[in-house]
């Protein structure tokens, strides 16, 4: 008989959810709202559907990500630290610093064989996620999603010396009526976000192999001004906004099991999968 | 309006009497003029604490008083009354704290400042500033604050202590750099002379350095109680209990403070009684001043299983054996050969190991005889002297010991625009997983 598991990451602009048996059987991402809970039991919902199974076939559910512990169902709370880079050691074994840029924030993580060898963070300023990206597609008016393929046709990436988020969106826009090519722009706005982003990694000592994962992930432009800072390739997970919900559903397969060969139960949340209030 | 927060629990009694102390030294100043006594502006590890004790001068610490402030959550309005005089938020926040704090009290005659927290600090009739090789505020904020005080005399004396290089024998040179700092400190006795009108009473101050060698040996004997298993007293108490050595050095109040710390550790050990139950992570706080306002992120370690039961900050002596300081005459001699070998006792063992640094030696001696698991260094923004080079110790310290996990936190000494708790909160949630999966590795 196959055990199954859950992961469920709580971040600051997306649900993930992933259901693990043998290997990945269901993964669903969807936006988080403000009610993270409503949310997450919606999102879990709609996994286990993809997955053919019923909540209760579920063994054992570990919630991470910031919203982790608005998710009553879960048996227990992981740091997304820890999930990151379990997640990413299953898919890519050979990584040993994992760049994660998420919507609100970013974070470097040197892992060895899986395990979280050292860390860091910049959840003090926007300038250095992909909030700023986000606010400057805004102010530029170009789509997010087009924003990194755009950036690839710049011929010369326009500088960004703004720090402050606000400051630069005055910069861009000024830059932009004083002629500046849109690429140019985007490109720098890339490189700009990446500088940032790199000088936090450094304090990791970065070693190869360097992958990068979360939304970031998913923008071309940034990940090519990413391998210019840090002077490496970088590797992409094939779905890299899933790694920290595979992480979790993997580390909560590996709970399970250890309790189980001790002749053990893990204790359950007493939360089923019934809608949860938010403030109850 | 400040925002009060309830005060972080302490977990031994002694350390519950700290307030006591601080509100004190506060009130002393306050009262010196009634007392006909003389009040100083004064710097932590200044050297100078001895004399001004020997002469009867009331030491008004800065630093505390902007912790106080800090503490309360209560150092904005001061903060933000240095700014509007154009110093930078990014400058050391004790300073623009307590220069925000001389401005409003002259600006209302020079006397008690009404809502000033715990009442604040008297206004001082000199400033003892002592800059050393701390950083450069300590030479500039005694200079800064007279430009509010233009009547209050200013002495600034440097104890320096040679450099660490690898590769040069510092025994060689520690006799010119305590000759220096002992000049130093002479010239600080006759400033202080020059404006109390009193001569040093030469046997009294030796009487004093005697008192506080004792102070240091009892220190240093309380502190390495918390060796035992579980630790009796963790940081979050050391931030409390460093406040006689460090604010009331030379007083009988400050040794008797350590030997009823002293007993109490011994009870609790007897008692097994420890900071987090069960204790399942032991910490060193390796570098940085703590944030004031935040002191309860301590029993978030705790409530995790991780202690802290050591220190690098605050523990600024050492044994005095330990020392091997050459036998004087001379109080002020002592006081600078016990001042630079506090610094320069690490060296040789820094020197064996290549690429260490003596202040990453002594981290790994306390993890050594600790038994830590784990480490944590403060980056307080402001301060340059502990934030510039913690990056660096780090590193060289995971390069010339071991992958041993480390946290960076990240905030400030005073100014709470810096932190977010649910941001700290998680840093130290991923970080005792990462201890976890170490000590797991490592058994
Ligand atoms: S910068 Fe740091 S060491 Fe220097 S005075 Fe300020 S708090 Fe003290």
């Amino acid at each position: 008989m196959i055990n199954y598991f859950a992961g469920v990451d709580i971040g600051s602009t997306m649900t993930k959810v992933v259901i693990y048996g043998e290997g990945i059987r269901a993964m669903i991402i969807g936006p988080t709202g403000p009610e993270h809970r409503k949310l997450a039991n919606k999102v879990m919902e709609e996994a286990l559907i993809q997955a053919h199974l019923k909540f209760e076939d579920l063994s054992y559910i570990i919630a991470t990500g910031y919203g982790r512990i608005n998710v009553p169902f879960a048996d227990r709370q992981v740091t997304e630290i820890t999930c990151h880079a379990k997640g990413l050691h299953s898919l890519l074994p050979t990584v040993k610093t994992v760049v994660d840029i998420g919507g609100q924030d970013s974070k470097g993580i040197k892992i060895k064989d899986g395990r979280v060898v050292s860390f860091v963070m910049n959840d003090k300023c926007a300038a250095g996620t992909g909030r700023f990206i986000e606010i400057m597609a805004d102010s530029l008016g170009v789509p997010l999603n087009d924003m990194g393929r755009l950036s690839l046709t710049a011929d010369k990436p326009a500088m960004i010396s703004s720090t402050c988020t606000v400051f630069a969106e005055h910069e861009v826009t000024n830059q932009l009526s004083g002629g500046e090519t849109l690429p140019n722009l985007v490109a720098g706005i890339h490189e700009s976000v990446a500088t940032r982003v790199a000088s936090l990694v450094k304090k990791l000592n970065i070693e190869p192999d360097v992958a990068i994962t979360g939304g970031g992930a998913k923008n071309i432009g940034l990940v090519k001004a990413l391998e210019k800072k840090l002077g490496c390739p970088v590797l992409i997970p094939p779905e890299p906004l899933i790694t920290g919900a595979l992480g979790a559903a993997i580390l909560a397969k590996e709970i399970f099991e250890k309790y189980t060969k001790e002749g053990q139960v893990p204790e359950r949340s007493k939360s089923g999968l019934q809608e949860a209030k938010f403030f109850d | 309006m400040a925002e009060e927060k309830k005060g972080r629990a302490v977990a031994t009694k002694t350390a519950a009497s700290i307030p006591k102390f601080v509100r004190g030294n506060l009130a002393a100043t306050l009262k010196a003029k009634e007392e006909g006594k003389k009040v100083a502006y004064a710097y932590i590890a200044d050297g100078q604490d001895e004399i001004m004790r020997a002469m009867d001068i009331v030491p008004a610490w800065g630093e505390s008083f902007a912790g106080v402030c800090a503490a309360k959550r209560d150092a904005e309005k001061y903060l933000q009354k240095a700014e509007s005089d154009n110093f930078s938020r990014s400058l050391c926040t004790y300073a623009t704290c307590t220069i925000g704090f001389d401005m409003v009290r002259e600006e209302l005659g020079g006397g008690a400042v009404p809502d000033a927290p715990w009442g604040g600090m008297g206004r001082p009739d000199m400033i003892l500033g002592s800059a050393q090789l701390l950083c450069d505020p300590r030479f500039k904020w005694p200079q800064a604050t007279q430009h509010y005080l233009r009547d209050v005399p200013v002495f600034v004396g440097s104890m320096y202590y040679p450099p660490f290089d690898p590769k040069m024998d510092h025994h060689e040179q520690e006799k010119f750099y305590v000759k220096y700092a002992t000049e130093e400190l002479r010239e600080c006795v006759k400033f202080c002379e020059k404006h109390t009108g009193k001569k040093m009473d030469w046997d009294r101050l030796a009487q004093i350095v005697e008192l506080s060698d004792r102070t240091w040996d009892l220190f240093i004997d309380t502190y390495e109680l918390r060796k035992a298993f579980p630790t009796p007293m963790d940081t979050g108490d050391a931030m409390n209990t460093m406040v006689p050595l460090t604010f009331n050095l030379g007083t009988q109040e400050a040794y008797d403070f350590y030997k009823q710390l002293y007993d109490e550790l011994q009870q609790k050990i007897a008692n097994g009684e420890g900071v987090a139950d069960p204790e399942k992570y032991r910490l060193i706080w390796a570098a940085g001043l703590p944030s004031w306002f935040a002191l309860g992120d301590f029993q978030y370690f705790n409530s995790k299983g991780a202690v802290f039961p050591v220190e690098v900050t605050y523990r600024g002596c050492e044994k005095i054996e330990r020392l091997e300081l050459p036998k004087t005459n001379d109080p002020l001699e002592h006081i600078a050969w016990r001042w630079v070998r506090y610094w320069t006792h690490w060296y040789d063992k820094a020197r064996k190991r290549p690429g260490s640094l003596p202040k990453v030696e002594r981290i790994i001696e306390y993890i050594e005889e600790y038994k830590c698991d784990g480490v944590v260094f403060h980056s307080a923004f402001s301060c340059r002297s502990w934030h510039a080079g913690i990056i660096h110790q780090a590193e060289t310290l995971k390069k010339v010991y071991r992958e041993i996990p480390i946290l960076i936190l990240e905030g400030d000494i005073v100014d709470i625009s810096s932190y977010n708790e649910a941001d700290t909160h998680n840093r130290i949630d991923a970080f005792i997983e990462a201890v976890d999966s170490y000590k797991k590795r490592m058994n």
